[in-house]
């Protein structure tokens, strides 16, 4: 038996801890935890070859797009500096620094949002052990350095180094240093951002605003691209953004990126490249200064705070008789009370809660539609595409509608034991469910119709109109029959507004393949039909042959709806398994 | 007179307008099974959270074995263990994982992080969950693991939140058995629990916290015998009788004891009143 205390077991003087053991020992945690995380255990028989077989698919289409990911900003990188050094062109150099500096901190900080939804491994909880602020601080500096923003930002300033040694070989090693100073820059300033978004992400609202802000940078990128882009209309004056990026080259002097350029290209001038490469030291040091400062209220316990100062801060109400509930009160819904059963009706009232009280799934339903206004303004997309736009611009909306339908339960989490318990049917709960998404689709493909009616060039014609109507209820029935079924066999966790499940077996990750696979399939089958109507010159083609898909889609809704409850009682099991574990 | 393990001076701990902890004096002797008791909210993980080095303390001071916490905060934490609130795992480790990376991070060599891996997880019966990840444990086999995890360096003195909850039976008094086996080693044990029971059966010494003051402390003989030494030692010594009528060392439970503190408000009137009114369709 291992000694479990006594004075005598711990001596009174003891040796201090080498920092290399506890820093191995953070660098063997981050390792298994990726290790765990890369080869969970897998399900046995056959549903491990279908798994394998799977798995194995994925990594092929993945793998190859992620090493563009990574390859395609190191060479461009590289080729860059080359490009304006030996073209001659190196003021350049200072746009081409600011730009690695702006993706490395753009990727970097979505990747934050995204793991702040993850349950995974908390930097901030090492403080329980013993080291000193000094150790904390090298631990955090050095834990993150193998994600991929860093590693691709790292080698994009290597490539460039490197490009800037070919074109100039007396520049190679200034070159070398300086990047390898920025590249510190960079990971400080990481860091800095990384510890005040940490703290803000906590917050639920705060995650809500920044999806919004981010939200909205994605449609001005997008807005400026339409005004500024090849796709711009003749004539169209240039946005003011654009010009205000255009005269700001000048200024990149007075930000790290240009002190960094000039180090590299005043190496002649010894004096001057010294002071632009103190410049340079500087900004690394002001960022892991403020780095350390928010790290040393971390390490006082102040993210252990969090939870305590929020619920201090609600005054306990007095005991007072409650009132009595009403639920006319509630919600817009709860007028279907009256034409639906209760248990659809209640079922209904709080799906319509859950989703008026979540700011980043409304701002999931607004985005496409924003998209459209942008799309359907821009006057050379719209009449390049007078034919095609509708049921391209529908086939987008419903892209990220019908992908909910495939995890209706997800939501709920362990709260479905509610309706396991409750004497009611479960197919009313999947059917306040549907309709629910029902209704959500409907508003948006109305509203993206109405937007493109009014907003297109050209009218669109009525065989296109009557086609796309029928093509969408064919979509929109059988995403909801297949969607529902898959729901019933493969649940998984779901945090509303944090956009990513909470733990995926081995079966769902799989087959989330097949259902990718689905839900394109029926988006895209457009295309083959809209060409052939085209080509035989059959305006009307596509409504024949999305009538009677649309018809059988339906019916096959309605007999996935009678099924549905004696599945859902057959896998209690995996409910359980998926959605109710802690 | 022996140095305390646990002594604090006038602990407060602030966030924003609410003080959470309120010049709190503790005072627990090396070798004593402590005992701290309070309501929901009343500051007690709070207050083991300055314990332990994890949260900075407003104002006051607190010396761990003779030590200031605050000047020596790494080397204090070498001496103590700890089963903080939500156990701190790290659910894509296996436990053995865990205790080997645990036991590093204490400063133990490899080998002896290995064997007091096996030895612990032989004895908290997880050694058959090679392959599982912490995430997939149950609540109490998380609970075995995260004691395991405080105790794998040979902590002088043991903080434990809650440890028994979600632990089965069998599992418990294995585990009260360990800790009484520490006790008699010569550890301190601090030990916060919402189970009465336990607390009385394990405990020698009780404090009591309510709305962030600490309401009574000493042995538990004292609290029977109707004396709540309130404060610290030599500093703000009291006494509070409770008449005698109470005063009699009649075997009162530790439940009727907490009642009598807590269930009043600072008055003196009763906090809470039964809801006689209320729910009366229920049959």
């Amino acid at each position: 038996m291992v000694e479990l205390t006594g004075r005598e077991s711990v001596p009174r003087s003891m040796p201090p801890i080498p920092a290399s053991a506890q820093l191995l020992a953070v660098a063997w945690l981050r390792w298994r935890i990726f290790v765990n995380g890369m080869f969970r255990k897998r399900p046995k028989g056959k549903r491990q070859i279908v798994g394998l077989v799977f798995a194995t698919l994925l990594r092929l289409i993945v793998w190859p797009m992620l090493a563009l990911i990574v390859v395609g900003p190191v060479a461009a990188s590289g080729f860059f500096a080359w490009s304006a050094i030996s073209q001659g062109h190196p003021q350049s150099l200072a746009s081409l620094l600011l730009g690695i500096a702006l993706l490395w901190q753009f990727v970097s900080i979505n990747g934050l949002s995204i793991a702040a939804t993850i349950p995974s491994f908390d930097p901030a909880s090492l403080v329980r052990f013993p080291l000193g602020f000094g150790r904390y601080f090298v631990l955090r500096s050095l834990l993150g350095l193998m994600t991929p923003s860093t590693i691709v930002g790292c080698l994009a300033l290597l490539a460039a180094a490197l490009g800037i040694g070919v074109a100039n070989a007396s520049l190679a090693l200034p070159a070398l240093v300086v990047m390898a100073v920025y590249a510190l820059m960079n990971i400080y300033l990481t860091r800095m951002i990384g510890a005040w978004m940490d703290r803000w992400l906590a917050n639920r609202r705060f995650r809500e605003i920044f999806s919004m802000l981010m939200a909205l940078f994605a449609v001005g990128i997008q807005f400026i691209n339409l005004r500024r882009g090849p796709l711009r209309a003749p004539g169209t004056r240039s946005s003011w953004l654009i010009n205000i990026l255009h005269s700001s080259g000048s200024y990149l002097y007075w930000l790290p990126s240009g002190f960094a350029a000039q180090a590299i290209l005043l190496v002649k001038h010894p004096l001057a490249a010294v002071a632009q490469f103190a410049g340079l030291l500087a900004s690394t040091v002001l960022f892991a200064a403020v780095f350390a400062v928010r790290l040393h209220k971390q390490f006082l316990g102040e993210h252990l705070s969090e939870g305590v100062s929020r619920r201090a801060s609600v005054p306990p109400a007095p005991r007072k008789k409650a009132p009595a509930p009403q639920p006319a009160a509630l919600s817009a819904p709860a007028v279907y009370g009256a034409i639906l059963s209760p248990t659809v009706a209640a079922c209904l009232r709080k799906e319509w809660l859950i989703l008026s009280s979540n700011g980043t799934q409304l701002i999931g339903l607004l985005m496409p539609l924003m998209f459209v206004v942008i799309f359907s303004m821009n006057r050379a997309f719209s009449a390049f595409s007078s034919k095609y736009f509708l049921p391209a611009a529908i086939a987008y909306v419903l892209i990220a509608a019908l992908s909910s339908l495939y995890n209706i339960f997800g939501v709920d989490g362990r709260g479905v034991q509610v309706y396991l318990l409750a004497p009611i049917r479960m197919l009313d709960v999947v059917l306040a469910k549907n309709l629910m998404s029902l209704a959500l689709i409907v508003t948006q493909v109305g509203v993206a119709w109405t937007i493109i009616c009014v907003l297109a060039r050209a009218p669109v014609p009525a065989s296109i109109q009557i086609s796309t109507a029928l093509w969408t209820v064919f979509v929109v029935a059988m995403n909801l029959a297949i969607g529902t079924l898959r729901s019933i066999q493969a649940p998984r966790h779901f945090v509303p507004g944090q956009g990513r499940q909470l733990r995926a077996s081995p079966t769902n990750r799989t087959s989330a393949l097949l259902v990718l696979a689905l839900l394109f399939g029926s988006i895209l089958l457009q295309i083959p039909v809209a060409i052939a109507s085209g080509y035989f010159r059959l305006p009307w083609l596509a409504a024949c042959v999305f009538g009677p898909l649309a018809v059988a889609a339906v019916f096959a809704y309605a007999l996935m709806l009678r099924s549905a409850e004696r599945l859902i009682l057959a896998n209690r099991d995996v409910f359980a398994e998926e959605l109710c574990k802690a | 007179m022996t140095t305390p393990a646990i002594d604090t001076t006038a602990l407060t701990r602030r966030f924003g307008d609410f003080t959470a902890v309120d010049s709190v004096n503790l005072r627990v002797e090396a070798g004593q099974f402590f005992g701290f008791l309070g309501p929901n909210g009343a500051g007690k993980s709070t207050t083991i959270k300055m314990l332990t080095g994890l949260l900075a303390p407003t104002s006051g001071s607190i010396r761990i074995l003779g030590e200031d916490l605050q000047a020596n905060s790494a080397d204090i934490k070498r001496q103590i263990g700890v089963v903080p609130e939500g156990m701190a795992l790290f659910g894509r480790l296996t436990a053995d994982e865990y205790l080997r990376f645990v036991g590093r991070m204490y400063g133990l060599d490899r080998a002896t992080t290995l064997n007091r891996t096996h030895e612990l997880l032989e004895f908290m019966q997880l050694a058959g969950e090679q392959k599982k990840l912490i995430a997939d444990f149950s609540h109490g086999m998380q609970k075995k693991l995260a004691l395991a995890a405080a105790v794998i360096h040979g902590p002088k003195v043991l903080f434990l939140d809650e440890p028994f909850e979600g632990v089965d039976a069998v599992a418990a008094g294995t585990l009260k058995a360990m800790l009484l086996r520490m006790i008699a080693r010569g550890a301190t044990i601090f030990l916060t629990s919402h189970v009465l029971e336990i607390v009385e059966r394990l405990c020698t010494h009780i404090a009591i916290i309510h709305r962030g003051q600490l309401v009574a402390q000493g042995s538990l003989d004292e609290l029977r015998a109707g004396i709540w030494g309130i404060g610290k030692a030599g500093i703000q010594e009291g006494v509070v009788s409770l008449g005698e009528e109470k005063r009699s060392l009649e075997k009162r439970s530790l439940e009727q004891i907490f009642l009598e503190i807590v269930g009043t408000d600072r008055e003196g009137n009763p906090a809470a009143t039964a809801p006689e009114q209320e729910l009366s369709w229920l049959s």
